[in-house]
């Protein structure tokens, strides 16, 4: 790829601009790697992790939103100030426009939506707990599938919600990038 | 969202876009370039959602550029006869269609020599082998016929 930046800029800005990006999407370097951030028109519809396959990830949006996707920085400045600024402690709510439309099951969008509502940075919920808050006490073991399965993870905390029984559990960023996000926003959690 | 398993539009750019300025500056010159790759993307975007297969989309790309690339020769020489503004060229559904009706007015051997290039994706090899000449003889061929478009086969 020797296209140079300005002209890839200028292609992916044109396209936003002439209504004709279903998507865009950019890298974002942070203290736990180069994160995936994917923008629809209605906001943030995925996150992905540096672990994880940039056009599996892609692929995934467009067979929900549309093929028509561009890669842009410059298109998504606002969005990547407000993860930079998540990471430098300036400002931890992030509070960008999200879209849930990846999301399988109405259950499942509402417990991420209720989550990210309620569970602000520095608290913690247990999966039981957020069940209960749900209105489906049993569920717990869904509200996990809900939590594995966030296809905008960070935005939607889904690192905020432990096990009744101890411990940070599973992570698809990893467990460890799981306590890191945690200790970060000076939750108080078993380690 | 179509039924037609579609690549993100992105991955095609950074698969391809090299190749595709290279082809673009041939066609129009150095300087024109980029505008041209820019404007074709920008068409490949439009009908991108209609395609009906994924197949071929290099090709694709190739035949959006070259109709784009011969569009963009058409409008300059149209200035530059008239100092008139140029007609709008109607946007293309099909761009075979726009392609075949480009090429239309050259020889036959010329068009089936860009056709195997462009339409049919073939390398030099393939074009020669279907042409039965050499790949030099194939490779001139396809670069006299754009040649021929850039200087004076452009149907005005």
């Amino acid at each position: 790829m020797t296209l140079s930046a300005r002209l890839l800029d200028s292609i992916a800005s044109a396209a936003v601009r002439e209504g004709l990006a279903d998507a865009v999407y950019t890298r974002l370097e942070t203290p736990i790697g180069k994160l995936l951030i994917v923008q629809g028109e209605r906001g943030v519809v995925r996150v992905g992790f540096p672990g994880e396959s940039v056009d599996a990830l892609l692929a995934q949006v467009a067979a929900h939103l549309g093929p028509r996707i561009v890669a842009s920085d410059r298109e998504l400045d606002a969005t990547r100030d407000v993860f930079s600024a998540y990471f430098d402690g300036v400002d931890e709510r992030l509070d960008v426009p999200v879209d849930l439309s990846l999301v399988r099951s109405d259950f499942r969008r509402s417990a991420l939506s209720l989550l990210r509502a309620e569970v602000g940075p520095g608290d913690v919920v247990t999966y039981g707990a957020l069940a209960a808050r749900v209105g489906r006490p049993r569920a717990a073991r869904a509200v996990g599938t809900a939590c594995a399965t966030n296809p905008v993870p960070i935005v939607v905390p889904c690192h905020r919600v432990l096990p009744g029984g101890g411990g940070v559990g599973s992570y698809g960023g990893g467990p460890d990038v799981k306590r890191l996000l945690l200790a970060h926003e000076g939750a108080t959690f078993g380690r | 969202m179509s039924a037609v398993v579609l690549p993100p539009f992105w991955s095609l750019v950074e698969a391809h876009g090299d190749e595709l300025l290279v082809h673009a500056r041939r066609m129009t010159g150095d300087a024109n370039g980029e505008d041209v790759l820019q404007d074709a993307l920008l068409r490949a975007l439009r009908a991108y959602p209609r395609l009906r297969h994924g197949d071929h989309l290099r090709a694709w790309l190739y035949r959006v550029t070259t109709t784009t690339a011969l569009d963009h020769l058409r409008t300059r020489r149209r200035e530059v006869l008239t100092a008139a503004p140029p007609a709008v060229v109607a946007e293309p559904e099909h761009y075979d269609d726009a392609f075949d009706s480009l090429i239309g007015d050259l020889p036959d051997g010329t068009q089936a020599a860009l056709r195997l290039r462009f339409v049919e994706d073939l390398d030099y090899e393939g074009v020669a082998a279907r042409l039965g000449c050499s790949v030099v003889a194939a490779r001139r061929r396809v670069s006299t016929a754009i040649q021929t478009l850039r200087t004076q086969g452009i149907p005005a």
